[in-house]
This record gives structure tokens, C-alpha cells and sequence, in this order.
């Protein structure tokens, strides 16, 4: 498998700027493909049985959510707790609750970045953090809570348009390809609230803007200047952060979408389409430069 | 282009390191992870299993052991452990044994004690039987000591009942001698007697025969004397036609009238003739010639003393009351019973004529009774209710009756047999007495004295009463002269009273009676009045 994609890369390679639409694809695949590995270790004093658990290692896909991901590992370490006193199943790294509402390739990127690989999760079933998290009783509130943020990017993008000419039977196809990793299934209907030409062009970039201990920063931005010319990402963190452009900040500063590192002069139209999220927002995390290898 | 290129190229680059680095070398490894720890828990799984397989084998093991110890005999040491462990037990069971006996020991120690305290109960029980023994042995000797006692008694007994037997069949032979000779006697008696009332009728023949004689004689000799008649000499058979009323002064004639107490006193219509009826069961009839009573017949017929007389309207008839519960009637000529009429069930107080052919009576047993002469039954009762010391008659269908209850009920015959009226009064009545003129009823009330009711008004007009006065008897009775002017009663202390009406007061006291007077009875000629007494005595009381 991992011989198969890094020969497909080089043919992509030799190919050139040839084949865009390729490109384009192949890095939608990759980003599709983008994975963690966890490692996760129940909380030291919640463990019931005698002895500590086995620590539960997972692969997970950047792009999904921890509640959709976690079923095994919940399994494993119920085994271990105290069956009277337990609540929901809820993550924690390094003194921080993980909320499960942000795709797992922002958490990660916004706390496990500078960690050594496999990042270590700790699992919680008491003491509710009732002030940071919201509860998550099943699937299904992930599946509103995903298909509510796909409507707010398309309200964006195209005044909510295309969203709301589409049947339920697209919605529950988008969330299915979604959920099976199916990635031709999820883009057969995400490709259409990705559309960016003619009159379907987008209104409004939907983005976030992520610093550690801050609230997101949302605003309204227009991928296109007055002009016609597309505007680039740099343009974007001026509106959004200007604190941030004033000073040599963004020289220390790591602007990281689905843990790249994009080019400041990218088109903001073409990240949207190709850099976000299922949920067709643009996730961008803002994190202190440390010397890292790079 | 190219720009568009280079940085496209770039973001592709930074992807595929991205992927590169963080999750190509973990897939195999998190993978193998995964792989290993399902393994690890199916093996811990199998283990646990196992290890549950290995202790069961083990005990498996053990038993067969045991079991298959005994072929392995061939070492020594072990057959002789074998056989200390035999040993052991052996003696491990005999201990047991041991241990059972001792109980054993114990228990049978327990059952022999048991055993003894029921042979004591056992010798108690002989012993208590034993005197028993001896007591009913005593007693049986006395019984038989008893026996033979009675056996002895009970042979006097017969003995004496034969010998009695015997005294017995010798006084029936001599009874049965007596009635025979009894028999004859009574025979012989009985011709006796036949033949004294041959003698009787005879005499009596005789006596008829000399009588009329006598009287032929005399009616000879009558005829042949020429006699002036004068008034004086008729004075005893005038008809009760009232001149005038005199008041006696004076006891005319006293004598005995009967053998015991004398109840009743009633002078007939004409006033020629008075009735007494007492104790003795007898009516005396008697006539007042110059100064002295003779007796003109003697009534026999009743069972019991007499309460009342009375003559019938035409003085042909007198019927009494009497104590034997029943009523007789008979005929003043031939001074013989006509009639006696039965059927109350107490004493009879009063009964007088009602009408011609009828006669009321009044009796304790609280009925009044009228009774056909003609049919000589009993035409009608009457329930009262209480019981009827006296009664009178009037017009020949109404009856007056005095009880009692203290009261005067009045009845009509010919109507239903409930009272048309009737007054209370203080006292229980003894007597009625209806004036001739019959519209005052003078009634005697025991403790009480005399009461004038006038019946026009039904309303007491007089009341009579005085000192020393009181009414002796439940059947005394007081009488009105025949002109109804005075009223006359008997008191107890034995004085008649003579009360004036006009006045309301008495008149007169007429003491010569020893004892309680009964009744008292006005010549209808108004000229005296005679009274009778629980003695034998009648006192005649005239004024001159």
C-alpha cells in the first residue's frame, strides 16, 4: 500500500503541472487518507481492577470525530472501571479536554503537534468537565452536529442555496461516505457544495481561526477582491488576525491547515475547496513556531 | 502557472510527508498492536480455560491415584505408610467407636434410670393396690356380714308376711261374713222402713181424714153460729194496700225462726204471711195471729243455706236463693218444690220474679241469669262482671242489679246483654229496695250506709247514714216502708235503724237483736216490720 502511493506520487511527479485536475484529486485523496495514531490510556485514578490496563492504540482518520472512532476503545477499558460509577466516556491530553465537536486533525494540530508520535490520550468516565465539553449521548448528535456546520458553510458560500435544494437522501449519502470512508460516495455530493463557478461562485470563505487557549476567530471574508483578484491566504489572516500582521508575529507564528503548512500566497478559493474539512469549513490552527525539524 | 504549480506541488509535498511521517509508520505497528492484543486476550481466555482443565485433571488425577495405589504395593515404605494410614484410620474408628459406646453407656445409663423410678412407681403403685386390696376385702366381708344380716331380716320378713298372710285370708273370710250379714240387715231395714211408711201414710190418711172432719165440724158448727164480723179480725189479710205508715216501737214477738242463722225475710203481697230463709236450708213460712208467729209450712228442698226469698205477684209461688249455686222454686198451697234451676257456678245471692212466668237471679260467679218457668231453662245470661250481691226487677223486663265493684248497672231483657247504664257509688252494695211508687232505689252500701237514688234522675237524692250504724254482712238488706216515706236497715251492732226521708235523719232506733241484723222486711200494710239475725231470732216489731 505504502509502496503503491509513494509510486503513484512519483509518476505524479515526472507528470508535472499537467495533469491539475489530477492533482487536484490526488491531493483531495491524501487528505481523505491524512491519520493519527493514538495512543489511549485510562485516567491513573479510575482504574477499578487491580492492575493498569493495556494502553489501546488507534489509527484515526484526521478528518473524523473521536466519538466515531472510539467504540473499541471504550469496550476495552469499561472493563477496567468501577461499573457503579461511571459516566461518558470523555478525552483529555496533557490537562486539556479534548472537545469532540472539532474534527480530530484540528485537535491535533492545535495540541499534539509538537508531541512525539503516538500522541497519548488519557480516558476519563468521571468528573465530567460540564464547563468545557458538550455531551455527546450518541452518533446521531455528531450527525447533527456535522450536517448543521456543513449548512452554516454553505449559507457562506452560496446564501445556504445549494444545501437547501438538496434531499435528505443527499444528506444521509454525505454523512454515510462520510462515516464508511467512502471517498468517492462523500465527493459525488460534496462536489456539488464545493461549486465555485458562474453564478454558484463562493459569496464567502467559510474559516476558523484556531489559537490555543482563545476563542476561534470567524469572520466574513470574500475570496475575490473588488478587483477580480483572488485574494491569498495572507490576505485572509490580515483581515481576520491584523494583530498578527502588524507585528513580525506571523514570522513566529505556524499557520497549519490539515497539518500543513500552506504557502501564505495560496489562493484562498482553491484552499477552501481542497484544504477543508468534510463539514466545508477551513480549519486553520495559529501556533507558536518552536524549533522543530522541519 | 507555474506559481500556481509551485505551490501547489508544495501543499502536496507537505501532505504526503505529513501522511509519511505520521501515519505510515504506525499503520503496521498499531496494527500488529491490535492484532496481538486480540491474540493476547484469546489466549488468556484459553489459558483460564486451561488452567480450569489442569485442576480438574489434577483431582482426576488424585483419585486415580488412590485408586491405583494398592497396584503399586511393591515398595516398601510405601506399603507400610499405606498400611499406617490404614492404621490410623482404623484406630480413627475406633475411637469413634469408642466415643459411640460411651454415648451408648450413657444413654442405657439414662434408660436404667428411667427404668428404676417406673419400678418404684411400679412398687408404689403394688403397695397402694394391695391396701386397697385390703379394704375392699374389709368391705366385702362387711357386705357379706350384711347380707346375711338382711337374709336373716329378710327371713322374719317373709315369715311375718305369711303369718300376716294368714291373719289376712282369715279377716277376709270374717269381712266377707260381715257383708253378708250386712246384706240381711239391710234387707231387714229396708222392710222396716217400708213398712213405717206404710205406717206414715196411714197416719197420715188418718191425720187428713181427722183434719177434715175437724174441719167439717167446724165449718158445721161456723155455719151454725152466727158471728159478727169485725174489722180487728181482719186485719192480718187485708191486701197490701198502704193506709198509713206507722213506725214500730216496740218487739211485737221474738222467737227462733231457725235452727242456726237466718239470712232472709220477705213478707208476701197481701202481708198475711212472711218467708225466712237460713242457714239451716230451710224457708219457714209464718203468720202473725194476735200476738204470736205460728208456722204455717216448712219448705225443704235445698242443699245449702238461703240468701233470698220472694213471693210471686199472685202469692202463689216463692222462689229462694240459695248457697248450693242453684234456684228453687215452690208452690205456697201445696208447700211443695216446683222447680229447681241450675246452672251458675257460684253462690246465688238473689233471685227474684221477673214478670209472670220468669225469675232472675244474681250470683258470685259475676253472671245474671233468667230463667222460663214455663220452659224450666235457662232463657238468657248476662255477663256482669263483677259478682251481684242483690237485685230487683221492674215492669217486668228491666233488671236493676247492685255488685260488687261498687256499682249499679241497670239491663233491659228484651235488648243486647250490655248495661243500658250504670253508677258508681262509695261503697260495695249489699241490697236494692225499690220503692212501690218505683221511682227511688235504696241502696245498701257496705262501710258506707244507705243511699237514695232517684232513678228519674239516676242521682243519689238522700244519703242515710248515722252513728253506730254498719252494715253487717255482704248480703244485709235495708228496706223502704211502703209508703216510701222511711227507710229501714239492720246494723251489725244488732239495733234496726228507722231513717225518716222527708228529714234525712233517724227516726228511730229499735234495740233487741243480740247479734249482727241481716234483713229487715215492712208489713205492705205499713203496720210493722219484721227483722232477722245471725242468731236464730226474729223479731216482729209492730207499735202497739
Amino acid at each position: 500500500m505504502i509502496n503503491f502511493r509513494s509510486l503513484w506520487f512519483q509518476v505524479n511527479i515526472t507528470r508535472g503541472g499537467r495533469l491539475t485536475m489530477a492533482d487536484d484529486r490526488e491531493i483531495l485523496r491524501e487528505i481523505w487518507e491524512g491519520k493519527v495514531p493514538v495512543c489511549f490510556q485510562l485516567a491513573q485514578e479510575e482504574v477499578y481492577t487491580g492492575e493498569q490496563p493495556d494502553p489501546f492504540f488507534l489509527l484515526v482518520p484526521r478528518l473524523s470525530y473521536f466519538p466515531l472512532v472510539t467504540d473499541k476503545v471504550l469496550r476495552h477499558m469499561m472493563k477496567h472501571v468501577d461499573p457503579e460509577h461511571h459516566g461518558e466516556m470523555w478525552l483529555e491530553f496533557d490537562g486539556q479536554p479534548l472537545k469532540w465537536h472539532y474534527p480530530i486533525g484540528v485537535l491535533f494540530d492545535l495540541y499534539g503537534m509538537s508531541t512525539d508520535l503516538p500522541w497519548k490520550l488519557t480516558v476519563h468516565f468521571q468528573n465530567f468537565p460540564e464547563e468545557e465539553l458538550l455531551r455527546c449521548s450518541s452518533k446521531e448528535v455528531v450527525q447533527s452536529h456535522f450536517i448543521s456546520v456543513v449548512k452554516e458553510a454553505d449559507a457562506l458560500k452560496h446564501r445556504g442555496q445549494v444545501i437547501n435544494s438538496m434531499q435528505k437522501k443527499d444528506h444521509s449519502t454525505l454523512w454515510a461516505g462520510f462515516m464508511n470512508d467512502k471517498f468517492d460516495q462523500f465527493w459525488s455530493v460534496n462536489k456539488r457544495l464545493m461549486e465555485n463557478s458562474g453564478e454558484k461562485a463562493f459569496m464567502f470563505v467559510p474559516f476558523r481561526i484556531y489559537r490555543a487557549d482563545q476563542i476561534p476567530v470567524q469572520k466574513l471574508f470574500k475570496p475575490c477582491a473588488d478587483s477580480g483578484e483572488s485574494l491569498t491566504l495572507r490576505h485572509l489572516l490580515k483581515t481576520a488576525v491584523p494583530e498578527l500582521m502588524e507585528t513580525d508575529a506571523l514570522i513566529s507564528s505556524r499557520v497549519l491547515i490539515q497539518g500543513i503548512e500552506p504557502p501564505l500566497d495560496t489562493p484562498v478559493c482553491w484552499l477552501s475547496e481542497h484544504l477543508s474539512y468534510p463539514d466545508n469549513f477551513l480549519h486553520i490552527c495559529l501556533m507558536p513556531r518552536v524549533e522543530v525539524e522541519s | 502557472m507555474a506559481t500556481t504549480g509551485e505551490w501547489k506541488g508544495n501543499i502536496l509535498f507537505q501532505l504526503k510527508r505529513r501522511n509519511h511521517k505520521q501515519s505510515e509508520p504506525f499503520q503496521a505497528i498499531i496494527q500488529t498492536n491490535n492484532r496481538l492484543q486480540q491474540q493476547s486476550s484469546h489466549l488468556h481466555s484459553q489459558n483460564v480455560h486451561l488452567q480450569v482443565e489442569i485442576e480438574r485433571l489434577k483431582e482426576e488425577n488424585l483419585s486415580g491415584q488412590i485408586r491405583g495405589e494398592p497396584g503399586s504395593g511393591g515398595h516398601n515404605t510405601h506399603a507400610l505408610e499405606q498400611k499406617l494410614y490404614k492404621l490410623q484410620e482404623e484406630l480413627t474408628e475406633l475411637h469413634k467407636k469408642r466415643g459411640e459406646n460411651a454415648q451408648q453407656i450413657i444413654d442405657l445409663n439414662a434408660l436404667l434410670q428411667e427404668k428404676e423410678r417406673e419400678l418404684q412407681n411400679k412398687d408404689n403403685q403394688l403397695s397402694d393396690m394391695l391396701a386397697n386390696n385390703l379394704s375392699l376385702k374389709q368391705e366385702q366381708k362387711n357386705l357379706q356380714q350384711s347380707m346375711t344380716e338382711l337374709e336373716a331380716t329378710n327371713q322374719m320378713l317373709t315369715d311375718e308376711h305369711q303369718a300376716l298372710q294368714m291373719v289376712f285370708t282369715a279377716l277376709e273370710e270374717k269381712h266377707r261374713k260381715l257383708n253378708d250379714d250386712y246384706r240381711e240387715i239391710l234387707d231387714r231395714w229396708l222392710k222396716y222402713k217400708a213398712q213405717e211408711a206404710d205406717d206414715i201414710n196411714e197416719q197420715n190418711k188418718q191425720f187428713f181424714k181427722h183434719r177434715q172432719e175437724k174441719l167439717q165440724k167446724e165449718l158445721q158448727e161456723a155455719a151454725n153460729d152466727k158471728v159478727q164480723i169485725d174489722l180487728p179480725d181482719a186485719e192480718g189479710f187485708t191486701p197490701g194496700v198502704c193506709l198509713s205508715v206507722t213506725i214500730p216501737t216496740r218487739a211485737h214477738n221474738v222467737f227462733d225462726a231457725h235452727s242456726g242463722e237466718v239470712y232472709s225475710v220477705q213478707w208476701n203481697n197481701t202481708g198475711s204471711l212472711f218467708a225466712t230463709g237460713g242457714a239451716d236450708r230451710k224457708i219457714n213460712l209464718w203468720r202473725n195471729i194476735g200476738g204470736s208467729c205460728e208456722t204455717k209450712g216448712v219448705l225443704l228442698g235445698s242443699n245449702a243455706g238461703i240468701t233470698s226469698v220472694e213471693f210471686s205477684q199472685d202469692d202463689s209461688q216463692i222462689v229462694g236463693a240459695s248457697n248450693d249455686f242453684a234456684c228453687r222454686v215452690w208452690a205456697i198451697g201445696t208447700q211443695r218444690l216446683q222447680l229447681t234451676l241450675t246452672g251458675h257456678s257460684g253462690k246465688v245471692l238473689s233471685a227474684k220474679f221477673l214478670g209472670d212466668s220468669k225469675v232472675v237471679s244474681g250470683s258470685y260467679d259475676r253472671t245474671l241469669k233468667v230463667w222460663d218457668l214455663n220452659s224450666r231453662s235457662c232463657s238468657k245470661t248476662i255477663f256482669a262482671g263483677s259478682s251481684c250481691n242483690d237485685l230487683v226487677t221492674l215492669h217486668g223486663t228491666s233488671i236493676i242489679s247492685g255488685h260488687f265493684d261498687k256499682r249499679v248497672r241497670f239491663w233491659d231483657t228484651r235488648g243486647a246483654d250490655t248495661s243500658i247504664n250504670e253508677i258508681l257509688l262509695e261503697g260495695r252494695l249489699t241490697s236494692l229496695c225499690l220503692a212501690p211508687d218505683r221511682t227511688q232505689l235504696l241502696c245498701c252500701l257496705k262501710e258506707i250506709g244507705l243511699k237514695v237514688i232517684d232513678l228519674r234522675m239516676n242521682q243519689v237524692s238522700h244519703t242515710l247514714t248515722a252513728d253506730g250504724f254498719k252494715v253487717g254482712c255482704d248480703w244485709s238488706r235495708a228496706v223502704f216502708s211502703p209508703d216510701a216515706q222511711y227507710a229501714a236497715g239492720g246494723s251489725s251492732d244488732g239495733s234496726v235503724y228507722v231513717w225518716n226521708l222527708n228529714k234525712s235523719r233517724v227516726e228511730r232506733v229499735l234495740k233487741e237483736h243480740s247479734h249482727t241484723v241481716v234483713a229487715c222486711a215492712w208489713n205492705p200494710s205499713g203496720t210493722s216490720l219484721v227483722s232477722c239475725e245471725k242468731g236464730k231470732k226474729v223479731v216482729l216489731w209492730s207499735d202497739y
